[in-house]
Order: C-alpha cells, then structure tokens, then sequence
C-alpha cells in the first residue's frame, strides 16, 4: 500500500510548487505601479552606477556653460548659476540619494531587528529598556538630534548617514519586537525549544524568517523618508558639502534664481518626487505580495 | 518523577497546576497520562523538560533521569538534553512547524543542534520520513507544512522528536487535532516506533481509548493530582478511584441502546485557585462520604501494581452503594452525602 501511495503522490505534483517569494514575486508582478516603479528605480541605479565612470561634464565644473543657461542641446537639463551642468550633478546626485536611503535602511534593519529580536523573546528588564529607550527617541524632534549630530560629528556622508539611522530605527525596532513577542508564544518556536535549539537558532532561524516580510516592507517605506530627509538636510545646508551635489542642496541653490531660472529647482525637485513615489508604490506593493492575508 | 510542583502566578493568585506529582517511567514502557483539560498532565510534561511558558515556575520536586535532576541542570545542560534524550511531540502539527521552513529542513535542523554534520542529518531526514510512512520521502523533504496534510505534519513531527533516537518520546495530545481514520494510523506508527525502536512513550491525553490502544501503564490526573495509577487492564476492568471510574463510564459505546443519555460527570473540574478541601474530587463525587470535604487522601495500594488516592474506592462503593446500578451520578448520589447534611 505505501508503495502504491508513493507512486501516486509521484504523479501528482503537489498543488502550490511555489515558494513563499516566488509566489510573493508573482503578485507584485501583477501591480502595475509597483511593477513600473521596479524599471524606474532599476533605471535610476543603473544611471547612478554609470555616473560612478561617465557624465556628461565633469560636475563641479564651474563656467562650462552660461550661468542660468536653460535646457539645450549641449546641456540636457541647462546650467545652474555658476555654470555647471545640472545633468551632470542630478546623476552624481542620484548615487548620493541612493547610498543615503539603501544604506541607512540596512543599518536600521540591523539595528532595528536585533534590538526587536531581543527585547521581544528576552522580555523583562531588557524589554522595559528597550521600550523605554523608544519611547525617548520619538519624544524628541528628528531634526534636533539629526542637526546636533551632524553638527557634533560634522556634515560627511558617512556622518548624515548615521544621523539618519539614530532618528529612524524605532519603528523596525517596535515593528520587530512586536512580531517577536506574538511568534515566542507560536507552537514551533515551543517546539524548537524542545528539540534543544539554541537561543540565536530560535531567534534568527526561526523567528527572523517568519518577520522577513514586514521587515522588508518597512525598509521599503524607509528608503524615502531618508532620502527625503538627507535631502531636506542638504537644502537647509547642513547635510552633503559643496562641491557635492545633493538633490536638497541643488534644490536650495535654485531657490534664489526661481523666476529666471526655474530648471534648476524643479529638475531636482521632479528627480525626487519621482523617486520617492518610486519607492512608496513598490514598498506599498510589495506589503501586498507578502502580506499573507490578502493572498489571491 | 518525584513529588512535582508546579505553579502558576496569576494576577488572581497561585494557581499550583500540579501538585505533588510522582511517577515512574522505565525505559522502553509506554506510560499514558490521562484527565479532563486542565488537570495538569500537559503541565506536568513541560516540566520535565523545564519549557513551562511564562508565568509558571516549577517550584518544587525532582526530575531523575540517568541519575540526574534535570531540575537543577543549567540551561545549556538541560537544552543538550531537549530533543536528544528526551523529545517531545505537540498536539496540533499544524502550528508546530515553523511555516517558512521546509519540513526536511526542520528536521535535519534537530540533528543538527546536537551536533551532527549536515550532509549526514540531511541523509537521515530522508530515512526518518521514510520510517514514519510518508510516501515519496524524497521530494517531501523539500515541501513546506502547508503542503503536507494533517496527518503527514504530525508523522514529520514524529519523524522530528525520533531525529536524534531519543530514549524518551513525549507526546502531547498527539491526535487531537487529526481526523478519526489518521488518528488510528498514528497511534499505530507510535506503537509499533515503540516496540520496534525501543523508546519510552509517554502519551498525553484526555481520549481513554487512545490510551487504551498504546499504553501499557496508565496515570489518571485530577486537578493537578494523580488519583490513580496501574497497568492499563486493572485501570479498564477495575477502576478504583471514582473519577477513573467515571471517566471511563463517558465513554460514548457503539452498543449503547439508542435512548440512552450520553453519561457525563456532573460538575465542572475545580477552579484551582481556590481548590476544594479535602479530596478535591468531592464535589463531583457520586460515593463521597464526610472524611472527603476534611482529609485529603493519598494514593494507596489498591492492588497489585495499582494505587488510587480516594477514601472509598470503588470496590467499596460497589458493595455498599451499588454502584453498578447507579443510573443517578449526581455528587453524593451513591452515598447519600450532600453538603447541608454534613456536620
């Protein structure tokens, strides 16, 4: 009888071959808005890259066309007030857009899960800190501790950076202890115990897979606001430094000039605005795919 | 086992979920352990392997295994023991496998926390599926629980608590949440695991005929104590606590006549906040006399092997109370003890 029972199972395949991802990847493809803000944002990564080896001019050259120039051939997006090629500075702008928002999300994704993780399975007096630790952060302004950072550790990438990850890891740190203390209580993670799993087993093997989704989620959802928030910094003049382009501090340069030369903002600004709804569409879009309530 | 205590700290008080619980188990013996819910039998397991969730505290007692207790082993000794020595099984496999592993994996994850290779834990899962009867062993490996049936999720639970040959298999209500015609087959796969691998299994369950079909020996709980305990034929043909008694009287039967009523013990098992006096089955009890409201009784010798912690026993109660002709299970209805005629 097994025999014959093996043989049927052979034929038949299992209904749902599709891993969790495969199948979360499926439904995101379905989503137009996040499926065309995936090419966007592949695009603005491929541009940022290329502008790592090409642009168009050199973007700190000064005077290479007339100040104020609009758009023309030789310069795509036209010149700002000293000159430079606005293009040029957009691309490089870009990667600076992009190393601010990937890199301070990954950084509040380790910072965030290990502290959710071990706050919600240890509970108790580290809990209470943790929780306590929070709850102070979101007391006090973003901008305050971001400006006393950047002005304590001066304005460097590096620097803006972390000043971004000390002002935005709370939520992933709440969200992941949340999901940490509702999964410890989960049949399983009981059942791991009892097979004699180890502690960083239950925590990152078992419990980390299962809060995957949401974690991604509100990285996605993290990417702009940093972006945004690097940028509302370098226009207010206190994030990225001259001669280095931010799309803020481009913003800024061409506030002054707004009515003879309105590219200059408006390139940036529309550069941004398109990448943060990139981002929003494909962070929303992705809650869907790997929601598992809204399954169909 | 000896003389386990067991609490839980409630805002509304101690709740001693178990009390003084002392057992034997000898290597390769299957052990069932039965009462209603919240008699403390699942209590009484988690404690053993000291996983009591929060906010219990096992407060008292020894756990001897191989001449240590693993009360007092620290939690990396105790974690060595999980899983290796002593494995367990839990009641709904449903929710005990993690839903974004696959089964194989979480398998071989079990061998592997004790130590051994992965290439050689990833051959054995395959082994282990194979000896638990799930068809086509080889590509379930990679299935995730939501793929596998019921039944096939607790046999890959099986498979995992046999992963590392454990002397001692846990198993916690391992059928209740399986359908009837499953049920049978894995009680079946458990009995002949027992024989054939020579593993202790001790059976959690409220189901007397579960326990009937696998078990050689038999613990009854109530409220947090054993009232009786014997081989499995002395506890069915000759029950001396009431409770057995009455228990195995609930027993829906096929060959039952159509018009009789579905026999339930009256009452309700007792808020353990506040536990009766004396015997604390009393006030359910159809034989209980005046020394059960006051003293507590303790479990006696009632025959060979067999021991029961009640004043009457049935064997009394059935000769001075008829007990066999009662059709009236009401508390006091054989012995005619009612609480407004105590004193």
């Amino acid at each position: 009888m097994a025999t014959a029972a093996a043989v049927v199972a052979r034929e038949i395949p299992s209904p749902e071959q599709a891993s969790l991802w495969s199948d979360a990847w499926r439904r995101l493809r379905r989503n137009r808005m996040a499926l065309i803000s995936t090419i966007y944002l592949v695009l603005l990564v491929l541009v940022a890259l290329l502008a790592i080896f090409y642009t168009p001019y050199r973007m700190s050259a000064v005077g290479i066309a007339p100040t104020y120039s609009g758009p023309s051939q030789a310069h795509l997006l036209g010149a700002d007030g000293v000159g430079r090629d606005v293009l040029s500075r957009l691309m490089i702008g870009a990667q600076i857009s992009l190393i601010v928002g990937v890199g301070t999300q990954l950084l509040v994704v380790v910072v965030g899960v290990t502290v959710g993780l071990l706050a919600g399975y240890y509970r108790g007096w580290l809990d209470s800190v943790v929780t306590f630790i929070i709850n102070v952060f979101y007391g006090i302004p973003d901008l305050l501790v971001a400006l006393i950072l950047v002005f304590l550790l001066g304005p460097s990438l590096t620097n803006i950076i972390i000043a971004i990850v000390v002002t935005r890891w709370m939520d992933m740190a709440r969200m992941v202890r949340g999901q940490t203390l509702s999964m410890r209580e989960r049949e399983f993670i009981e059942a791991a115990r009892a097979s004699g799993a180890k502690p960083v087993k239950i925590l990152f093997g078992h419990i980390l897979p299962n809060a995957l989704g949401p974690i991604i989620v509100q990285a996605t959802f993290g990417v702009p606001a940093a972006i945004l928030f690097e940028a509302f910094l370098s226009f207010l003049g206190v994030g990225i430094q001259p001669p280095t382009p931010s799309w803020g501090s481009m913003a800024a340069d061409g506030i002054a000039p707004l009515r003879i030369a309105p590219h200059i903002v408006l390139a940036p600004s529309i550069a941004l605005s398109i990448t943060l709804m990139a981002f929003n569409f494909l962070g929303d879009g992705l809650r869907d795919a790997l929601d598992p309530r809204s399954r169909r | 086992m000896r003389d386990l205590r067991t609490q839980f700290l409630t805002d509304g008080g101690v709740v001693t979920a178990v009390d003084g619980v002392s057992f034997d188990l000898f290597p390769g013996e299957s052990l069932g352990i039965v009462g209603e819910s919240g008699s403390g039998k699942s209590v009484t397991a988690l404690s053993l392997l000291r996983l009591v969730p929060d906010p219990g505290r096992v407060v008292g007692g020894k756990v001897l295994f191989r001449n240590q207790d693993l009360l007092q082993l620290s939690d990396d000794e105790i974690r060595q023991i999980r899983g290796r020595d002593i494995a367990m099984i839990f009641q709904d496999p449903q929710s005990s496998l993690n839903p974004v592993l696959t089964t194989g994996f979480q398998i071989a994850e079990a061998m592997q926390a004790h130590g051994k290779a992965k290439a050689e834990a990833n051959a054995r899962t395959v082994e282990l599926l194979k000896r638990v009867r799930i068809p086509a062993a080889e590509s379930r490996v990679k299935d995730f629980p939501h793929q596998l049936s019921g039944g096939m999720r607790q046999r890959a639970m099986i498979a995992m608590g046999l992963a590392n040959a454990p002397s001692i298999l846990i198993a916690d209500e391992p059928t209740t949440a399986l359908d009837v015609t499953v049920q049978a087959q894995i009680l079946e796969l458990l009995g002949d695991l027992n024989r054939e691998l020579g593993a202790a299994i001790v059976m959690i369950t409220h189901n007397m005929g579960v326990v009937a079909g696998l078990c050689s020996r038999v613990i009854v709980m109530y409220a947090g104590h054993i009232v009786e305990e014997g081989p499995v034929e002395e506890i069915f043909e000759r029950p001396q606590h009431p409770y057995t008694w009455s228990l195995l009287r609930s027993i829906p039967r096929v060959d039952a006549l159509r018009h009789e009523r579905l026999r339930s013990i009256e009452g309700i098992a007792p808020d353990l906040l506040r536990p009766p006096s004396g015997c604390r089955f009393h006030p359910r009890c159809p034989f209980r006399i005046e020394r059960c409201f006051t003293d507590e009784p303790t479990l006696e010798e009632v025959a060979t092997n067999q021991r029961a912690a009640c004043w009457v026993t049935m064997e009394r109660a059935r000769r001075e109370m008829h007990a066999d002709d009662l059709l009236d299970i009401r508390p006091g209805a054989g012995s005619g003890v009612h609480p407004g005629e105590q004193i």
